[in-house]
């Protein structure tokens, strides 16, 4: 069985917020960016892409920007919000804290 | 904030959305350009680049879909694409939606009605505060409350915040500008605390507006007597006016909806307890020159109790503390040994008086079973209608599945349609209920026809109920079908074949059940149409047992104005003198009790030489039934009564005017009280006492033949006739009979009385007939209810009946056909086809039967004098039904006869 490149059921939104609270960017740059810094690990969906942003747009987390692609097509650019931070906060910290028990489990020996 | 963000989201997508698919396709776009560019630089060819691109999206539906379908916005908007399909499928197939909008608008508008009706006779409660605190107290004995035992109860009580009583009153109502008879109470100062409601205008009265009797000359009025008699006037407070010729002040005005503490007569003016010698006139029966002052009297019963259950006090703790109380008091005694001794009760004002709640929820019940049956063979029919032209839709419906449609879509989709239908039914439906009201409301029973004053409204609650009706009733007959037509069998659908023959046969059975189903229960309802027709029959070919054509009746309202008892004798002697010169006028007489009104009096009785109870009584009013011997009912009667009301002498004399006051104390008995009390011996001569042991002792002149006192339905009563002159009261009725029309008469003895008393109120003038009409009108109207929804049933049946049939034959032209070409005649094919309908109305009628049987036990206690069994309406239903059956079977049977064989064979 081939090693699974799905991302992790739930992390997504985190994973799009933490890539777009270093810089605004667009759907393709944030795809590519949590494949390379995954390092291939991840390779996200593009349905499952378009359904977050939608989602966080409509949640308040993220807002877009059209700007003008290279092509002279439209590119819309996604950049985080206060919420949005906050929100990455939140789920950020509750990550750390859920990976480091699901570690600590794994790691236990008696 | 979220919540809020994302609404607002949601409504600006919804009002662009191409903009927003434009957006979602260009970022798209976008990203397959971005990831073509990057596989270009890492050295593939321009157009391999794109194409790798392109497959690392996967389709670019499959792409879009999942941000394209998220939101409410977007399933909103599914459902109105499913809504707007569903109504243009149905516009599409316009006497489709016709019959079964049609169908269910008139369940739903029988439904609507009679909701309206029980939400104005059970559901809406009283406007007062917490009306749940508020509570009626009846003392043991079922009696009601003098004042003093009322005031004793009042300060000794501990479970009530407030206790209050009130009592019924009708007073005259005058000013310059008109005089009419008014019902009201007389309350209590703290009666409005008790109830918790607050004035429209003015002020209430308080407990400052009762305290020394007879200074308080205030008066409230009720909102719709304000509307009516001062035209909602602003200056309404400080409005001087007479009660019973007595000056008073309006004070202010109760809420809107606001009718008294019974149900019954609404009232409309309420006067503090300390005017009660004016306001209450004498009784009838009392034969002195004043009143007696009820403030004081013990013995003068005739106020109700209501009270406000302290905090935490339940309805069952209340009464055994006030229980406790009244038992010790020997105002509350049993009035005869006969007489059990019953407790007090205290029941919620919200479920009205014990006994009429009872009756009143049982009507409901049986009103909302009637139109639930009829919604239900609406709902069949209408079922029936999608099953037919989902076979129809076989077609549309299987390509749909094969080109990828979900089942769940399908489904949704078909249900959509029928919640549509629902909705256009509901809305007819409501329609049909608001004539029906208005109907009803443009000829309202009779005053005292019914225990309830039914105050239709179409308010919110009854929109509610048909909303959630409509829309209920669109899935539960929507679904079924729309299971069915999505389980499709592809292959034979496409290819435009006829169905299989299972599929086919499996829609027909269920069609054919339906029908069953609705001859059942249409015959249920047929069978208790029967038996309310047969009960009223029973009740009409009741005699009054006098001559009831060209009398009527006028009462005199004198006690009002507080005549003496020479004046009271002295106005009904002239009375009569001008009366009896009316041309026009046969006879006119003077009498307590109008026969058949409900109301009377009964009294103990003891014969001479014989004894009787130990305690003496009288009561007057309504409701008895005594079938003990030691009480008799009595009506006190002017000259002429046997003459005017053509009841027979059968023994001894008339009164004559020889019979007066200081004469020998004289009575006419009728024959039941002879038969019970003489036997073969005659009564004439024999001597009895209404007051006790001691006498006076008044001699029996004569025996008249029976006659109805109170109601047309009564065991019959043992009466005593007394004659006016020796026991004069204040309050008689002037009968008269006409030489023709009576309507005609009416007028001109109501002038006669005005002319004699300019400030007596003339109302309720009534002709005999109308009182008879009045005593069986709750039994006419009930007839008129069950078999009109009866009738409604049976059109719908019959309807679905026709509908099936025609089905039927369109679907088997061949086989007609066929057997025309092989020798049949007409005659045999439309025997055929109705052989089947009536076969299907025989299986429906027999169940019904069954069902019918078991179930009528349930109409016993509204029918009169019928067995809920009652052969003829067993026998008549089916006959009805099967009459109804082959008429609905004969169009299509004729249309199966006149098939031309070879069109037919040729076809499909």
């Amino acid at each position: 069985m081939p090693p699974s490149t799905d991302v992790i059921s739930g992390t997504l939104d985190l994973l799009i917020l933490k890539a777009l609270s270093l810089e605004p960017m667009h759907g393709w740059g944030i795809a590519q960016r949590i494949e390379q810094t995954s390092r291939g690990v991840f390779r996200v969906n593009a349905g499952s892409l378009f359904l977050a942003f939608k989602r966080l747009e409509r949640e308040g987390c993220v807002k877009a920007d059209w700007r003008e692609s290279d092509n002279n097509r439209r590119a819309k650019y996604y950049r985080i919000t206060e919420t949005g931070r906050k929100q990455l906060r939140a789920e950020q910290h509750d990550w750390e804290r859920r990976a480091a028990a699901v570690t600590r489990m794994l790691a236990a020996t008696s | 904030m979220s919540f809020i963000t994302r609404t607002r989201a949601g409504f600006r997508d919804l009002f662009s959305r191409s903009r927003v698919d434009r957006d979602l396709d260009d970022e798209v776009a976008h990203f397959i350009e971005q990831a073509a560019a990057a596989n270009r630089a890492k050295g593939m060819s321009e157009a391999e680049a794109l194409r790798a691109a392109r497959a690392s999206l996967g389709s670019a539906t499959a792409a879009k879909d999942p941000a394209r379908s998220y939101g409410w916005d977007v399933a909103l908007e599914t459902l109105l694409m499913d809504v707007r399909y569903a109504v243009r499928y149905l516009a599409k197939t316009p006497s489709f939606t016709a019959a079964a909008a049609l169908s269910l608008a008139l369940g739903i508008g029988a439904n609507t009605a009679i909701f309206s009706m029980v939400d104005a006779m059970l559901i809406r409660h009283y406007p007062f505060l917490r009306s749940e605190e508020v509570v009626s107290v009846t003392p043991p004995n079922g009696q009601v409350f003098s004042y003093p035992a009322f005031d004793d109860v009042r300060h000794a009580q501990t479970s009530l915040t407030g206790f209050a009583a009130f009592g019924g009153i009708t007073v005259s109502m005058s000013d310059a500008e008109a005089t009419d008879l008014v019902p009201g109470y007389i309350v209590t100062g703290n009666y409005f605390d008790v109830l918790g409601i607050s004035p429209l205008r003015g002020r209430l009265i308080s407990a400052d507006d009762d305290r020394t009797p007879g200074a308080h000359p205030v008066a409230v009025i009720s909102q719709a007597l304000w509307k009516r008699r001062y035209g909602g006037t602003r200056d309404i407070v400080g409005k001087p006016v007479r009660l019973n010729g007595q000056q008073y002040t309006i004070i202010g005005v109760t809420p809107k909806g606001f009718n008294g503490t019974l149900t019954g007569a609404a009232r409309d003016v309420y006067v503090p307890m300390m005017q009660q010698s004016w306001m209450r006139p004498p009784r009838a029966g009392y034969s002195g020159e004043m009143n007696p002052d009820l403030l004081k009297s013990r013995t003068n019963t005739w106020l109700f109790g209501l009270g406000r259950l302290k905090p935490g006090v339940s309805v069952a703790q209340a009464t055994a503390s006030l229980q406790s109380i009244m038992s010790g008091m020997s105002d509350f005694a049993p009035r005869n040994n006969t007489q059990g001794s019953q407790p007090a009760t205290v029941t919620r004002v919200d479920d009205g008086p014990p006994g009429q709640r009872a009756q009143l929820v049982s009507v409901a019940r049986l009103l909302s079973a009637i139109v639930f049956i009829v919604l239900l063979i609406a709902c069949a029919n209408v079922a029936n209608l999608l099953l037919a032209r989902a076979t129809g839709r076989r077609k549309e419906i299987a390509m749909r599945l094969a080109l990828g449609a979900t089942r769940a879509r399908l489904v949704r989709q078909l249900l959509a349609e029928s919640v549509v239908l629902g909705a256009i039914g509901g809305a007819l439906g409501l329609g049909l209920a608001w004539v029906g009201i208005r109907a009803l409301q443009a000829s309202p029973p009779p005053p005292g026809a019914l225990p309830v004053t039914l105050d239709f409204a179409t308010d919110v609650p009854v929109l509610a109920f048909t909303f959630a009706l409509a829309v209920s009733t669109g899935i539960v007959f929507g679904l079924f079908p729309a299971l069915r037509a999505s389980r499709a069998e592809l292959v034979p659908a496409l290819k435009d074949q006829a169905s299989s023959a299972s599929t086919g046969r499996r829609y027909m059975t269920a069609r054919n059940g339906l029908v069953v189903a609705q001859v059942l229960l249409s015959f249920v309802l047929l069978v208790s149409s029967g038996l309310f027709i047969r009960s009223l029959e029973r009740t009409r070919a009741l005699s009054p047992e006098f001559d009831v054509d060209k009398l009527v009746t006028v009462p005199l309202n004198i006690q009002l104005l507080r005549y003496t008892r020479d004046q009271g004798k002295q106005f009904y002697r002239e009375v009569i003198d001008r009366v009896d010169a009316l041309p026009g006028v046969a006879s006119a007489t003077l009498m307590r009790w109008v026969p058949l009104s409900g109301a009377g009096s009964i009294g103990s009785l003891h014969l001479e030489g014989r004894g009787g109870p130990e305690n003496n009584f009288h009561s007057e009013g309504g409701g008895f039934n005594t079938t003990n011997p030691a009480v008799v009912s009595q009506d006190i009667v002017g000259l002429d009564f046997f003459k005017t009301m053509g009841i027979a002498l059968n023994a001894g004399r008339d009164f004559s005017s020889a019979d007066a006051e200081g004469a020998p104390p004289v009575a006419i008995v009728n024959e039941e009280f002879a038969k019970l009390h003489y036997g073969s011996e005659s009564a004439v001569g024999k001597r009895i006492s209404l007051s006790g042991p001691n006498g006076p002792w008044i001699e029996i002149i004569g025996v008249s033949a029976n006659s109805k006192y109170t109601a047309l339905a009564e065991p019959r009563a043992r009466l005593v006739y007394l004659p006016a002159a020796q026991n004069h009261v204040n309050g008689m009725t002037l009968v008269v009979r006409a030489k023709a029309d009576p309507r005609g008469i009416a007028e001109s003895v109501g002038k006669e009385v005005h002319a004699l008393d300019p400030s007596l109120p003339v109302a309720g003038t009534r002709t005999m007939g109308d009182v008879v009409g009045v005593s069986i009108y709750a039994a006419r109207a009930g007839a008129a209810l069950v078999t009109g929804f009866g009738v409604l049933a049976l059109v719908l049946a019959a309807v679905g009946l026709y509908g099936v049939l025609g089905y039927t034959v369109s679907r088997r032209t061949r086989e007609f056909g066929l057997r025309i070409a092989l020798g049949a005649n007409a005659g045999d094919v439309v025997r055929q086809v109705i052989g089947e309908g009536v076969g299907l109305v025989a299986c429906g009628v027999l169940a019904g039967l069954v069902l019918a049987l078991s179930l009528s036990h349930l109409l016993a206690r509204f029918l009169f004098d019928v067995s809920t069994r009652d052969a003829l309406t067993y026998v008549g239903t089916p006959a009805v039904l099967f009459v109804v059956a082959v008429i609905a079977c004969l169009m299509p049977a004729r249309r199966a006869a006149r098939v031309d064989p070879v069109i037919a064979m040729k076809s499909d």
